[in-house]
């Protein structure tokens, strides 16, 4: 426990207090100074120090069956599973998981946290404006997770709105962007952490419903007695119903290994690996997807 | 580093809310680990130990485990018992609970310095054990530890942001969100920094002049 009051009864003088300023001042100077971020090559020479160094750094949120640590301490997923072939045949051989909250994934990306996103991110146009994305390797459509027998009857965007139920969805999430364009007020969403935190808030009755991917929500509600999930429905984007694509993020300057990430990537598309890599996942047929990166940034 | 002064004018409104919020739970906090660390301190003076020693191990249990777990606790573990409270009532009072095991031993100190000859006045006027402790023990002790108990204030001012780890959107937390929303970090974390040095400033002055009426 810090003691801040001193026992004196004195205050410190006007120019002590300057002069701690002053001193503050100099030292957040001096922490300016950071990690060049963008290299001198055009297109980046990511791919070449990834190569030299044989591992790449995966960011991941620790979400079932995206990206997550399995119970062996092994890291798997849709994204770092299919990371690791592709990394393979890019000649990057190991691949490591960095864990963090989903709203920290393209924060911690553009400070170097670590090189790739490997969460399935969903692509849309706010983050093509801070990373660039590799073509969608899936795609999907959300659903909630309600109490069992879905007593408020939830299975849109607009039943939320209309039957005023609170909403819950996570850090970062695209949900919440529907769930305003629906009606809901953005200063009245819950948001939690991750899906288990939002089952646990819909288990406890402190919301009436949380948002997600539809295979996020059909995976947490498994251990669940009290929730279950609902069928999965596309939410409306300016009237029309949206698809999502979720994909690999890079930083803005790395434009080299991103495309040469998408060559491998549709080359598995076509011979069909890709969805026998997803496949254990719980990923379908439906799930596979022709959507480009550049269709759903918007232009 | 690039400072952007858009950036903390849309903060503006989001600080405000989460100020209020922070102030909330600053207050409420307080009031209850004032009264509550005068309840344990004087249920810890009752001369019999079946009172003295569950009290002593349950604000002995609360003082050693670390605050954020007994959020996670209060917060995630408490609904499965069926009991369930808002994010904000749960971590008012987890926090009040949690520093009134730090102000019980402020009081238990400024119980013990009043002076022995004090007892031996109201033992002389007959007075009863109430009026003893309303009117002679109580209004010197906490007079006493008014400087200390306003240390523990500003440490659960600097306590506060741990309440987003249960969703409440307190300063921190509201700057979180927009940072991820927009992805600008400096100007909300440095926003709500500054605000917290000014709160604790003002806060301090204050104390300073309540000790200086009540001590001398």
């Amino acid at each position: 426990m810090s003691q801040t009051v001193s026992g004196s009864a004195s205050g410190p003088t006007r120019r002590s207090l300057l002069a701690g300023v002053a001193a503050l001042g100099a030292l957040g100077a001096a922490g300016c100074s950071r990690v060049a971020t963008a290299s001198s090559t055009k297109g980046g020479d990511l791919l070449g120090r990834l190569r030299a160094a044989g591992v790449v750094r995966l960011g991941i949120a620790g979400e079932i069956p995206f990206g997550f640590i399995d119970k062996n301490g092994e890291l798997t997923g849709e994204a770092p599973e299919l990371a690791k072939v592709i990394f393979k045949r890019l000649g990057i051989d190991r691949v490591q998981p960095v864990p963090t909250e989903f709203g920290s994934l393209i924060p911690g990306l553009n400070s170097q946290q670590f090189d790739v996103v490997a969460a399935g991110m969903y692509v849309n146009p706010e983050r093509c404006e801070q990373v660039i994305f590799s073509d969608p390797d899936y795609q999907m459509l959300d659903a909630f997770i309600v109490r069992k027998g879905n007593p408020k009857g939830l299975h849109s965007y607009k039943d939320v709105v209309a039957k005023k139920a609170k909403f819950a969805t996570g850090t970062g999430y695209a949900e919440i962007q529907y769930a305003v364009e629906a009606g809901y007020k953005e200063s009245e969403i819950l948001i939690v952490p991750d899906q288990v935190a939002g089952l646990n808030a819909v288990e406890a009755g402190r919301v009436d419903v949380f948002a997600g991917t539809a295979l996020t929500v059909r995976e947490v509600v498994k251990k669940s007695a009290k929730a279950e999930s609902t069928k999965p429905f596309a939410p409306l984007v300016e009237g029309k119903p949206h698809v999502d694509g979720g994909a690999f993020a890079f930083r803005p300057t790395e434009t080299k290994l991103r495309d040469a990430f998408n060559v491998e990537l549709s080359k598995l598309k076509k011979s069909g690996e890709l969805f026998r890599i997803l496949e254990p996942f719980g990923f379908t047929k439906a799930e596979m997807t022709d959507l480009t990166a550049k269709e759903l940034c918007g232009g | 580093m690039n400072w952007d002064w858009s950036a903390v004018s849309d903060f503006m409104p989001d600080f405000w809310k989460g100020l209020l919020v922070t102030l909330q739970i600053l207050l409420l906090g307080s009031l209850i680990s004032f009264v509550l660390g005068l309840v344990w301190a004087l249920l810890m003076r009752v001369p019999s130990r079946w009172v003295t020693w569950p009290v002593g191990a349950v604000t002995e249990f609360v003082r050693n485990t670390p605050l954020l777990v007994q959020l996670f606790f209060l917060f995630y573990v408490l609904p499965e018992w069926g009991l369930t409270f808002s994010a904000l009532s749960t971590g008012v009072f987890a926090i009040g609970l949690h520093y009134s095991t730090y102000t019980m031993q402020v009081y238990r100190a400024g119980i013990e310095a009043v002076p022995v000859g004090q007892w031996e006045a109201a033992t002389a006027l007959n007075l009863p054990l109430r009026r003893t402790w309303t009117a002679v023990i109580l209004p010197q002790a906490v007079r006493r530890v008014i400087p200390a108990l306003g240390n523990y204030v500003i440490a659960m001012l600097k306590d506060t942001p741990m309440l987003m780890a249960i969703t409440v959107l307190e300063m921190l937390g509201h700057a979180r969100l927009f940072s991820q929303e927009h992805f600008q970090f400096t100007e909300p974390l440095t926003v709500i920094g500054a605000a917290f040095i000014v709160i604790s400033y003002l806060a301090s002055l204050l104390l300073r002049a309540l000790e200086r009426r009540l001590v001398h």
